[in-house]
């Protein structure tokens, strides 16, 4: 009864519904399909790492963002939990086509991934056990390690952090990589301490 | 069927569970992951660990591929979806609502608080990742060796990581590792 009350009026004359709209949002300058297409396009690329083909295609190429809008967008990534490019996909979809649009940009960067490292996986399972892959792989999988030592190296020069995140750092590293604690239990104590202290420095 | 349903439930469950945890990406988590697929779960060896992730490197995509790799191995091809989702699945979600937020914290300086301090931390944590798989695949002085090409590589030049890998592979036919 109530609802007839309130609205029966304007369900009956349209005319009337206008003024009571909220404002149409201004259509996206991205449709699903490109959207869609533009992520599947970052995914196959991303040979080594995402991120630079990630700026290549939505800044350069597509023209969707700003170079200081795509840097912002990638300090909120670091902020959350989850692979930056995986949350990337997210907002943009969000930010042009809702939920629906997260949705594609997710299974546009990662479905043709998922399907090459399967395909690569069963490869390397049928020549698994040849002495060449072997040695290939031992190779490839001791520079791996490399890489992820040297990105950190990377970050650390890169952001020129003050002495206690250094120390902060070094922690983590300890608890986490030597010590072998969990990580939740590592995490509870790292991450408050830090925004406390960070809290505290900032001016 | 019951037995691989319970498989990718534990899949599932396993990733799902460290999805929220994933401070500076999957690259993050390696030691975490590490610690549940080879010793708690005991789906793999620490060596199968260290060959999966550098496989997971020669493929295209982000790096959270390396669990899908790691879900294949343990569990075939519904193995690798199942623990991609489980593993994006949970931390997209927060990504989604929490976005909004973030995005009012703009230049607020609550967002400057938490980027410097949650940066360390994350490189606190791909360190650990990067020893815990040097540690699973440097079985000899030269994979040692390649380890800290491939960190120096990395850190001083901006060569494509996938032409270290194909060059560290090569060095390894050449019986180097």
């Amino acid at each position: 009864m109530r609802a007839g009350a309130c609205g029966g009026g304007s369900a009956r004359t349209p005319v009337d519904m206008g003024p009571e709209q909220p404002e149409p949002l201004p259509p996206s300058p991205v449709s699903r399909a490109t959207l869609f297409a533009a992520f599947l396009k970052i995914g196959m690329l991303g040979f080594g790492g995402v991120m630079p083909w990630a700026r290549r295609v939505l800044v350069e190429e597509r023209g969707w963002l700003s170079d200081r809008e795509f840097a912002e967008l990638i300090g909120m990534c670091q902020v959350l939990p989850g692979p930056n490019v995986v949350n990337l996909s997210v907002i943009l979809g969000a930010r042009w086509q809702g939920a629906i649009g997260s949705l594609l940009a997710l299974t546009g960067i990662l479905f043709v991934p998922v399907i090459a490292v399967i395909v690569l996986a069963t490869f390397y399972a049928s020549v698994a056990h040849s002495p060449i892959a072997r040695s290939a792989i031992g190779g490839a999988s001791a520079a791996a390690a490399g890489l992820i030592i040297g990105t950190a190296f990377r970050l650390i020069v890169g952001a020129r952090p003050p002495m206690r995140a250094v120390l902060l750092a070094v922690a983590v590293f300890i608890a986490v990589g030597i010590a072998q604690a969990p990580l939740l239990w590592v995490l509870a104590v790292a991450v408050p301490f830090a925004i406390a202290v960070e809290w505290r420095a900032a001016p | 069927m019951n037995t691989s349903f319970d498989l990718l439930f534990e899949i599932a469950w396993r990733f799902a569970s460290l999805s929220l945890l994933a401070i500076g990406g999957i690259n993050a988590l390696l030691p975490e992951i590490h610690r549940v697929v080879v010793e708690v779960e005991g789906w793999m060896t620490s060596a199968e660990f260290a060959d999966l992730f550098a496989l997971a490197q020669l493929a295209p995509g982000p790096n959270a591929m390396v669990v899908s790799l790691l879900g294949w191995k343990v569990a075939g091809i519904a193995g690798a979806f199942v623990a991609t989702i489980a593993s994006c699945g949970p931390s997209s979600v927060v990504c989604y609502f929490a976005i909004r937020g973030l995005e009012r914290l703009r230049n607020g300086a609550l967002r400057g608080v938490l980027q410097r301090a949650l940066a360390p931390v994350a490189i606190g944590l791909i360190l650990a990742s990067g020893y815990t798989l040097a540690r699973a695949a440097d079985r000899t002085a030269g994979a040692v060796l390649l380890t800290i090409c491939g960190a120096t590589a990395v850190a001083a030049t901006r060569v494509n990581p996938i032409w270290i890998l194909a060059a560290a592979a090569l060095a390894g036919v050449a019986g180097v590792a």
